[in-house]
Parts: structure tokens; C-alpha cells; sequence
């Protein structure tokens, strides 16, 4: 490199999904490494929806490690990102650009510093895990850019050390992140159950319910449960293993019913361990609990669990229909229930796949207020509304990994100036 | 029978197995004076009116069945002259509702599981009786609730049959509490008492939720109540008071003197004023002594109450929840069931 130009500027640009828990990831065995005390296995959200987009730039012209996140400089000197940096650096490969006059050997990416501009397109107020999608862009860009030759499974272990469940986002699809039993952590990896189109009928709906509170932070949450609840050990030593491999087949035999089964009372668990930390965590709220209970009431009306609901570390609910025609009767009952504050605001309270969305019939849907209570409420008096308790609805599917965006006009960062654009 | 004025049933297997066991138990009784001589067989076809009353309403959720069970047990064991002691009587009242066995006694009471099939030595016995902690003040906040609760009965019988957790809570974490907590209550130890107590009841209400159909017992106003006790407790480095929650969104709270229970108290009225301010009369109730130590007669308005809590000072101004509360209750351990003297505390005419 020594002798060439120094006003090269390489980059490579990223988009990574969001994924959310079926069997969950709470409790870690070694806070440094980020190694859990369970598997977890999750669900790749479609990144057309929610999704990270990161783009690393190296240059010998830059001073420092740098990062942007949502357009604001962040410090990359916490040891999530350390890890991260350090990993990858280690892994990096030879680049040559004859072309471009770039000339980088593996040992150079030690002294070269990297710019990183990331961005969110969901806000990260309303916590739908932007730190899974952040890490796992983050090391798929860069794992890209420093030219690191290993696969997603070994690139998780890296995604893994910036924020757990971001392991997870390094596939699209059903994604289990076997907990491993090295101190090292080099076997506890995220691994593919079954691709994005594996089960593709499903349709995801996320409430993002108004929450004045600031949440305990999952990283703190996790350790203090592990600390204190008397039933978290029980729960990874005994009951999740069992959870587990129940799912796993039912996500191979497409099986929604123990699907929804085993993912509501996972979700329920979890929170149940939060309440039995000391001092309790409570994530839920009473709108949590209201969609919970309207979920519930609809399954004893069928007879048959007909979608399922999970939460994580907040009061948003993310819940799963089986196909198109049962999430059309889902979102109707979630309008009847949570009508937008102002009816006049229906295109902003509904977001997401457009398909999804137009098979709804939105468009046409002139007044929520003419919307009838579902038969199960009927005669019970149970058809109060609460107006304003969910902020807004996103629909969605199950969709793919992380995936290099090619062209200059994707890129966050401008070639000129190796700054954010 | 009839309940609160209102006639009931009587042939439910719980009604049914509390007049069956005692009548079994039952003694001869004679009264010259008046003429009466009952055998101890004349007990099984003899009749009995049976009126009861509670001085609470029954939609709080205050555990109405188990004083209503005990008393009944214990009147009825009067009447019919049963010669048995307190435990003895207690496995009566614990088949008509599990939690009336524990009423048989004042003060600190363990229900023990027993381990017969018979159930004979699943009894109440009495850890300390009323005057052992005395200082100990309690109140109750009822919340307002519009849901029509799980019963207990059918919940727990969900979470037996479908939490994972239910069963290594029953076998490993309660009998290590119980012992810590029966040397806490002898040791008067209050941050002791006060640990236990809040973690056991975070971990029942984990179970409900554990449970399929999941049991959400307590509300946003549970849950906010939980917090401020949390945030106090926090912020003196120490457990200041405990809170428990049962089957229902009321919290009961206790606090280890008057002292803490008037900072309570201010606590509370601060976080949860009445709907309307002058009502503050029915708005708390219960001990005289206790509300008088609180200086309830001189508080004239919520409005004018302290400023918020020294722990909420830091944050965002503190936000008040009024109208959450229905009201509160102030009390302090008691005693057990006692025969009350005179017809005219009598529920039922001694003529007709």
C-alpha cells in the first residue's frame, strides 16, 4: 500500500432485518461474550419494512473510527463495538483494486480506521429491537468491505458479541441461535431452520403501543434475572430444551397450531420470569394485556389457537396470523379495538407491505367507527374501545437475511467526502 | 342460608362437606331451662338457618370466602358443641375454601400441606399470635376493576395443569420461603418479612401467567403501586414497606410501624387522589387509631397534600393516577374468630 494514493475511499453498503423471538433469548451465562442460557429461535422480519441500512467506507485518509447512527455521531468505544471491530479485523482478508489503484494486505485493516453511517427506517423509540438489525448490518457490511471469508454462521458469532439476538438477523426465515457450550463461544452460532419462503403465508401484524415509561433495559433486565428469579434456571435448564425441539417442528411441518401454542406461552414466560426478578420487570402494560386477552377470548371462540402473540422487552405486541384471510379478520378486530385516535389518520396508522395492506381492502375502508365488535364480544358486553392505546400497526412477513445494496445512490456515506451524506 | 340478606344455595359440595364433617363431629347438648335435649345423632336431621354478613363488599376482592367459611366452621362448631380444637376445625373450614383455614387463627398462620390423602393433617396452625407484632400497620388499596376476575379455584387448577414453573416453585423455592419467613415473622425482621413477601407475590402472579390462557390478575393501577414501593424502597436502600397482591388488582401493603405507615399513606394520597377531593372521609377507612395518628380529621384537602415523594423529585414531575383507587383501608394484624354475645348481634330472630 505504501507509496499509493491516500485519497481512496472503498465502501460497501448493507441492509439487515429485524427478527423477533418465538422461543426467547432472556439470561446470559458470560455477560462479556454474550453467551445465553437457552436457545432461542426467532423469526426474520421482511427489511423492506424494518430493517438497518449501514454503510462502512474505509480510506487511509481517515483519522479515527467513526459512526453515525441516524445521522448523529455515536462513540464506538463501548466493548460491544470494540468486540465487533476486533473480530473482524482479525478475519479480514487481502483486497486489491487494480483499477482504483487499492491495494489493502490482511494486516492493514489493524491501522486503517473505518467510518460507519447507519440508519433505522423505524424509530427506535418504539422498541422493535433496532440493536439486532444494527450489529448484524454492522458486521455483514463490514465483514463485505474487509473482504473476511466466512459464513453467516461464523459471522453471527461476531454479530453475537455486539447484541445477542443479532445473531439471529444474520438469516432471513426461522433462525435458531443454539446457545453452545464453549467458554470461548465459538458454537454458539446462529443457524437456518428453513428460509424465508419456507412458510411464507404467514402475515405478521406489530402494534406499537404508546408507552410514556422508559423500559429496563434488556441488557440489565437479563442480568438481573439471573441474579434473582428462583424459576429462570428451571425454565433454561428444563423447559426451554423441551420448547425447543417442539417448535423446530412445528416450523418444519408448518404446524400453527403448536406454533402459536408454544410462542404465546413462551412469550408469557418470559415476562412471567421478569415479574419473579427482584426488583420485578414489568414490560407489559394494560394494553399488552388487553391484546393478549382479545387474542385469547378470539382462540376459546374457535376452539383452535387462530393467531399467536409474542412480546419482548416492552409493551409492543408482535402477532402472527397463519395467511392473508385470518390477518384480515386479526386487523379488523385490532381496528374495532384500537380505533386511531383521529379516524381521519387511517393511512398513517397502518403501515407496511403494500400487498398486504391493498388485500386488506384499506383503501376502502371509509370509517372505522362502523366497525361491529367480533361475534365473541357480542353478547358479553366486552366491546369497549380503546381509542389512541396503540400508536400504530405494522403489517409484515417473515423475510430475508442480510443483503449488500449495490450503487453509489444506496450508500450513506458520500465517496467524496468519506462523511455521511 | 342466606348471604348478605340474600338467599343462597346450600347444596354446592363445599357447603355440603363443611355441615357433613361437623355434623359428624357434632356433641350432645342439653338445656334444661329452656327444654332442649339433642342427641348426638339428632344432628343429622335436624335443620339448620344459617344467616351471614360481611362488613365489605363482596366485588372487592377482599377474600370474602375465606372469613365467611371460617366463621361458618366455627359458629356451627358452637352450635352443634364439636369438642375439637382450632387445627382440628380448620381442616373443616379448609374444604370449604382453601384459604378459611388459615382464618381460624389471629395473628401469623401457617397452612400446612400435610401429606396424608385424607387431608386430616393438611391443618392451620398459629406461627404468633396478634400481640407478637403489633406495630405492624396494613393497608389495603382497593382499585377500581371492571373485569370480572378469574376465580381462584378455576386458575389455580389451570396453573396446576398448564405452568411449567407451578410445580418447582411448589417443590423447591416455597418450603426454603417458608422456613426463612416463619424466622422472619419470629424475628420480627421487617426487611426480611419484606423481601419474601413481595417475591412471593411476583412469583404467584408469574405463575397466572405462566398459566394457559395466561391469568392477569393485576392492572396498570397494581402495577404502578408495585413501582412507587419499589422506587421507595430503592431510594432508602432499604425494604420500607411490603405489598401483596392476591387474585385481584388490590394491593395490600404493610409497613413496619405508624410512623412508616403515615409516610405511606402521604404516598399514596399523593399518587392517587380521591375522584373528588371532599370525600376524603370515605376515602380512607378503617382503624380510628391509626387514621387519628395519621392526622386524617385536620387534612382538609389532597390538594394541599406534601409535594410528591423525595424519590420522584429527580425525574419528570410526578405524574397522580386519581380515581384509580376506589379507596383505602387501614387496619393491623388481628384476631381470630370469636362467639359474639347477645341476640341482638344476632343476624337471625330468635322468634321467627
Amino acid at each position: 500500500m505504501m507509496g499509493e494514493s491516500k485519497n481512496w475511499i472503498l465502501m460497501a453498503t448493507a441492509r439487515a432485518p429485524t427478527n423477533i423471538a418465538v422461543i426467547k433469548y432472556w439470561g446470559k451465562r458470560d455477560e462479556a461474550l454474550i453467551l445465553p442460557i437457552n436457545d432461542s429461535i426467532s423469526v426474520t422480519l421482511d427489511p423492506d419494512h424494518l430493517s438497518a441500512t449501514t454503510t462502512v467506507a474505509v480510506s487511509p485518509s481517515f483519522e479515527k473510527d467513526r459512526m453515525w447512527l441516524n445521522g448523529k455521531e455515536v462513540s464506538l468505544s463501548g466493548g460491544r463495538y470494540q468486540n465487533c471491530l476486533r473480530e473482524l479485523r482479525n478475519r479480514a482478508g487481502e483486497y486489491t483494486d487494480e483499477n482504483k489503484g487499492i491495494h489493502i494486505e490482511k494486516y492493514d485493516w489493524n491501522t486503517l480506521h473505518v467510518h460507519i453511517a447507519s440508519y433505522n427506517n423505524f424509530p427506535t423509540a418504539a422498541g422493535l429491537a433496532s440493536s439486532a438489525a444494527g450489529f448484524a448490518c454492522l458486521v455483514f457490511s463490514l465483514a463485505k468491505l474487509m473482504n473476511v471469508k466466512e459464513d453467516l454462521s461464523q459471522l453471527s458469532t461476531i454479530a453475537r458479541q455486539g447484541s445477542g439476538s443479532a445473531c439471529r438477523s444474520l438469516y432471513g426465515g426461522f433462525v435458531k441461535w443454539t446457545m453452545g457450550n464453549e467458554m470461548s463461544g465459538s458454537d454458539s452460532i446462529a443457524v437456518q431452520l428453513a428460509n424465508e419462503t419456507h412458510w411464507d403465508d404467514l402475515v405478521i401484524i406489530v402494534a406499537v403501543v404508546s408507552s410514556r415509561q422508559k423500559e429496563t433495559s434488556s441488557t440489565s433486565g437479563m442480568r438481573e434475572s439471573v441474579e434473582t428469579s428462583s424459576l429462570i434456571q428451571h425454565r433454561a435448564k428444563v423447559v426451554v430444551p423441551s420448547r425447543i425441539l417442539q417448535m423446530e417442528q412445528a416450523i418444519r411441518n408448518k404446524d400453527f397450531s403448536s406454533f402459536a401454542r408454544l410462542t404465546c406461552a413462551d412469550s408469557n414466560q418470559f415476562h412471567a420470569v421478569c415479574l419473579d426478578t427482584s426488583p420485578p420487570i414489568l414490560y407489559m402494560n394494560d394494553t399488552s394485556h388487553r391484546i393478549i386477552s382479545i387474542v385469547e377470548r378470539w382462540n376459546r371462540h374457535e376452539g383452535t389457537p387462530t393467531v399467536a402473540y409474542t412480546f419482548d422487552a416492552g409493551p409492543n405486541a408482535v402477532i402472527v396470523a397463519p395467511n392473508q384471510k385470518v390477518a384480515m379478520d386479526l386487523l379488523q378486530r385490532l381496528l374495532f379495538y384500537f380505533p386511531p385516535a383521529r379516524d381521519n389518520e387511517l393511512s398513517s396508522y397502518v403501515l407496511g407491505d403494500k400487498k398486504i395492506l391493498h388485500e386488506f381492502g384499506l383503501e376502502s375502508l371509509s370509517s372505522i367507527e362502523g366497525l361491529q365488535p367480533p361475534p365473541e364480544a357480542k353478547d358479553k358486553g366486552l366491546a369497549q374501545r380503546y381509542g389512541g392505546d396503540v400508536s400504530y400497526f405494522i403489517c409484515t412477513r417473515p423475510g430475508k437475511g442480510p443483503a449488500i445494496l449495490v450503487g453509489e445512490d444506496q450508500a450513506l456515506i458520500s465517496i467524496q467526502t468519506g462523511l455521511p451524506k
